[in-house]
């Protein structure tokens, strides 16, 4: 054998494909079986190819023979089993239950037209692969109890438009009755010491009640005690996840206890919380105390923290919205320097459900819905084929009846085929969901909620098995239901040659329109998704992302002050630039379209304003000389930073086009001054001008922003960050760069981490990862069911053409030309497309509404992608009525009318 | 001891029960050597999988035709391979069975659709 490895997954799968078959005929043959694969292996499969080859004849053998003998077992039971043990003796066989002859007769049916039984079976397999690995995908995602207790209790709270600030929080845990508990957190990094290794973490400050809300129990040690969030509580402890003790501390079962470095403080593990207690603003992997001082707070204007709540038993959602909002009125009153009457403070309460899982919902429901659909024509497309074959075997069921056999007896022998056909489509759509599901958790966006939590479970072989039963019912009906109603007077005379009856033919074009309108539905869907994916690729960044290779570095605040920090990166930059193939490089402290969210109100041209509710705001950047030329980011006017803004040079700044839009409109900014709103800050000149950036990523316009040079920003920009983003701008392929990168800064200082290395491509791609997964998938759903469409297509009208062979001859005997006889099968083709268009369009009108949330740059009518839609479907269509035609024309008249 | 069955009542036989008891008839098989047998004699026609050899194994012991070989594992095979054997049984029935693919043979013969060997 070639590959080892793909003998022992085979034999694993054999030994639990086995497990199929009855109890009893597995404890007598399974290892007899087994052997029986070994050799056929060893013999016969020196190559992969021949593997998969004998594989491709095991596994129908297999399911046929495990599920003929299960029936056998059923349906003979005891008796069997009794034979068995007694040995010889043998009374004749019974005869066979009509079950057990419904089946046989069924399966010798499918045997017998492989091609046929091959195109139903992939279409099932398709349709209920896709629905069950798409469903395990929202069942994680969505439908799931989140991990917290009393869910539909808790409460995410925060403001419209910002954050919450210290004495805002208490004021709400006191004004806020119908919450019986309100704790705060927010996101914080550090760089732990666990080993040698300096980790770059994130994690969550919290307050009191924070674990008690959410009802997440720690899986070692113990969570904070009420008093020690006290701001007189001694000593330093942290609460650590369990990814991390498992990645830092290799699962150590005496971690509670131990001391670790938190940026370069020690503190000591109390304890270890599950995976999964996450709140996406929250960090990863710690967290520690939020100590607040009541007498003390920050100012009521410093936005930071983010609440979750739990509501009072009996208190409403409702109720609490209207507490909220009153003391949000209160507040405008009690506190006007603070608070602008053109934006006023809102506190938003939502289900912590909303908060958790509602970015996703949309996307996911989309998905859900298009393989609903995939399923329906799957179905639709099955029951076509099934309604094909039954009206060629109208003879037989006549000859049935005629010879006594009940309508029911008919309708049940069909319905067993169909339900056949069913399970043997769910048991390949299991194996096609088992690996559809690996293949979208392993292409899924890493953002998406409970990512890890996805995997074919019992829930989603539930859904599987409800789906199978619908759909065995629901195209076994259908055919069942005609054929007992088939006259078999009139069948046996005509022999079941000449075309089908009337009701029949209505039928299958029913069946073929909805099919059609079905796939256009999905096409326009997946069309409008696609267009609004590429009308937002083609959106200027403002910068260019091309070769850029970024990590994040962070300094360890206890050894560097702000004149060997700004060393220490000037020192970084120098080698990295001198490293073979790289073109330029700069540091930046926050980085587009990933980079925090924040705004620093300031005031302008040397006019002080008392209340900060009178200034304006923008985004600070700081940054090295050369950030601008690395990043492409173009200069509108004035110059960019120097090595000669360094620290004690006059202050400088550069702002954003938007920013000169906004605060100096109709006037060139260079030369004005602005300042931080905060006495001690000094007056800062503007030097130049550049373009925007979209930094919130594709969907949000750029936001004013204001760069600062790093050296500077110390004194002009309140502080200098300790954690800068290295961007280095490459000749070649970045993510190349990377080790030499790394081995830089580790030449400096060993101490300092690095993290967050990524492409700037990959930034980007990733800002858009959700969208781009769904939109590909939806694509290629879409593709199926146009796919499936055009079988459908065609089966109909090969079938139309095979019935009348005869007709066809007559008219070629009589003198019709070969065009007309094209136009004759044409003819039908076109017409089911035009009524399946008329109504998936107008389907399509109605139903991508739903998509409107998605779209954009495009509306839900948008014509252009109407029109592809059209031409597609036109194209198929034609193609699949283009082959039965071609036959048509080759009917040989005299043939025609000997066999008619 | 036993009462055997008429070896009438199991005729006719499926084709894959006939070769197998056709193959068995030389002598003691385990199932991939029953397989490689029918490959043999049907000129690599007929290439059964384990899941119909094994369920027409079933049946057959089932009624008596083949049973488990005590004690037949040669040196070095596999100790838990079973190999199966004719019975008395079905030997009378192969038999019975081949006689009536004869008469059906013959048929064809006289009728010219194929030729008798000389």
């Amino acid at each position: 054998m070639s590959a080892p490895s793909a003998s022992v997954a085979g034999e694993r799968l054999y030994r639990s494909l086995l497990r199929l078959y009855p109890r009893r005929f597995r404890d007598r043959y399974s290892s007899d079986m087994l052997a029986f694969y070994r050799e056929r292996i060893q013999h016969d499969a020196p190559s992969r190819a021949r593997f998969a080859a004998i594989w491709v004849r095991l596994v129908p053998d297999l399911l046929l023979s495990a599920f003929a003998e299960r029936v056998t077992f059923a349906s003979a039971g005891r008796r069997v089993v009794a034979q068995q043990t007694q040995t010889a003796t043998l009374p004749p066989e019974e005869p066979m239950s009509i079950l057990q002859q419904d089946v046989r007769f069924a399966l010798r049916g499918m045997m017998h037209r492989p091609g046929f039984t091959a195109v139903i079976l992939a279409t099932l397999a398709l349709g209920i692969g896709a629905n069950a690995a798409i469903f395990s995908v929202v069942d994680a995602v969505l439908l799931r109890p989140l991990p917290f207790a009393r869910v539909d209790r808790l409460v995410d709270f925060t403001h419209d438009g910002t954050s919450v600030s210290e004495p805002e929080f208490v004021d709400y845990q006191r004004g806020v009755t119908a919450l019986s508990k309100l704790a705060a957190y927010s996101r914080v990094e550090a760089t732990l010491m666990a080993g040698d290794q300096p980790v770059r973490a994130r994690g969550t400050r919290i307050s009191a009640d924070f674990f008690e809300i959410l009802g997440v129990k720690p899986i070692m040690g113990r969570t904070f005690a009420r008093d020690e969030f006290s701001h007189l509580a001694k000593g330093s402890m942290i609460l650590i996840s369990s990814a991390l003790w498992r990645q830092q501390f290799a699962a150590d079962p005496k971690i509670v206890g131990r001391t670790i470095q938190i940026n370069g403080n020690p503190a000591t593990i109390i304890g270890v919380m599950p995976s999964g207690a996450v709140l996406p603003d929250g960090g990863d992997t710690y967290w520690t105390r939020w100590r607040m001082n009541p007498d003390s707070l920050w100012t009521r204007n410093n936005h930071y923290m983010r609440l979750v709540g739990e509501l009072k038993q009996g208190a409403t959602l409702a109720q609490a919205r209207t507490q909220v909002r009153t003391l949000n009125r209160q507040w405008m009153r009690d506190f006007p320097e603070t608070y602008f009457p053109d934006h006023p403070i809102t506190g938003q309460v939502t289900p912590i459900r909303d908060y958790l899982l509602g970015p996703t919902r949309p996307y996911m429901l989309a998905l859900l819905g298009a393989v609903f659909f995939i399923l329906l024509i799957a179905c639709v497309n099955v029951a076509n084929l099934l309604l094909v074959r039954g009206e060629s075997r109208r003879k037989e069921f006549a000859i049935r009846t005629a010879l006594g056999a009940s309508g029911n007896r008919v309708v049940r022998q069909m319905l067993t085929e169909s339900m056949l056909y069913a399970f043997f489509g769910a048991a390949l759509g299991m194996s096609v969901a088992w690996i559809g599901v690996r293949a979208l958790v392993l292409y899924a966006p890493r953002d998406l909620p409970r990512i890890d939590d996805i995997g074919v479970d019992y829930r989603v072989v539930a859904f599987t098995a409800l789906m199978t039963l619908v759909t065995g019912v629901l195209f076994g009906l259908a055919p069942a239901l005609r054929g007992k109603n088939g006259d078999s007077a009139d069948s046996l005379r005509d022999g079941g040659k000449t075309s089908a009856t009337g009701s029949s033919r209505v039928a299958r074009r029913v069946l073929v329109v909805t099919e059609v309108a079905l796939a256009v539905i999905m096409l326009t869907g997946a069309g409008l998704l696609l267009r609004s994916l590429v009308k937002l690729q083609a959106m200027e960044l403002g910068f260019s992302p091309d070769n850029a290779l970024t990590m994040q570095l962070t300094i360890p605040p206890r050894r560097y002050n702000d004149t060997t920090a700004d060393e220490f990166f000037r020192q970084v930059l120098e080698r990295v630039r001198h490293l073979p193939g790289v073109q330029s490089a700069a540091l930046d402290g926050a980085l587009p379209i990933s980079g925090d969210e924040s705004g620093w109100s300031i005031m302008l041209d040397g006019r002080v304003v008392k209340n900060i509710s009178e200034a304006p705001y923008a985004k600070p950047e700081q940054v090295t000389p050369g950030y601008f030329q690395t990043f492409g980011i173009p200069l509108v006017s004035g110059r960019a930073f120097t090595e000669a803004d360094r620290r004690g040079a006059p202050p400088v700044a550069v702002i954003n086009r938007a920013m000169a839009k906004k605060l100096w409109p109709g006037v060139d900014p260079i030369g004005h001054t602005l300042k931080m709103f905060n006495p001690s800050s000094p007056w800062v000149t503007i030097v130049g001008v550049v373009g925007d950036v979209r930094a919130r990523g594709f969907q949000q316009d750029a936001p004013e922003t204001m760069y600062f040079p790093y050296s500077q920003s110390g004194s002009s920009a309140y502080f200098q960050p300790g954690s800068m983003t290295l961007v280095v701008k490459t000749a070649g392929d970045a993510a190349s760069m990377t080790p030499a990168v790394r081995g830089v800064v580790r030449g400096i200082d060993a101490q300092v981490p690095v993290s967050r290395v990524a492409t700037m491509e990959e930034v980007v791609t990733r800002s858009i990862a959700s969208r781009r997964f769904t939109t590909i998938l939806l694509g290629g759903f879409a593709t199926i069911a146009l796919a499936l469409a055009g079988i459908g297509i065609y089966g109909v009208i090969a079938y139309g053409v095979s019935q009348r062979t005869f007709e066809i001859g007559v008219r070629v005997a009589l003198g019709a030309s070969a065009a007309s006889v094209v136009q004759l099968v044409m003819a039908e083709g076109v017409r089911m497309t035009l009524a399946g268009l008329t109504v998936g369009l107008i389907g399509a009108l109605a139903i991508d509404r739903l998509l409107r949330g998605l779209l954009v740059g495009v509306t839900t009518t948008d014509p252009t992608t109407f029109a592809v839609v059209v031409g597609v479907l036109l194209a198929v269509a034609a193609c699949a009525c283009a082959l039965p035609a071609r036959r048509a024309t080759a009917v040989s008249p005299t043939e025609a009318l000997r066999n008619g | 001891m036993t009462v055997r069955q008429d070896p009438e009542t199991l005729i006719p036989l499926k084709p894959v029960e006939v070769l197998v008891l056709t193959m068995l008839s030389a002598g003691e098989r385990h199932g991939y050597g029953i397989r490689q047998d029918i490959i043999k004699h049907t000129g690599g026609a007929i290439e059964l999988e384990a899941g119909n050899l094994y369920r027409t194994i079933r049946r057959l012991e089932t009624d008596g035709l083949v049973d488990e070989s005590p004690g037949a594992a040669t040196d070095g095979d596999d100790e838990r391979r079973r190999y199966y054997r004719l019975t008395p049984f079905g030997r009378r029935v192969l038999a019975a069975e081949l006689e009536r693919l004869r008469a059906l043979v013959r048929l064809g013969e006289e009728r010219r659709i194929i030729s008798s060997p000389l």
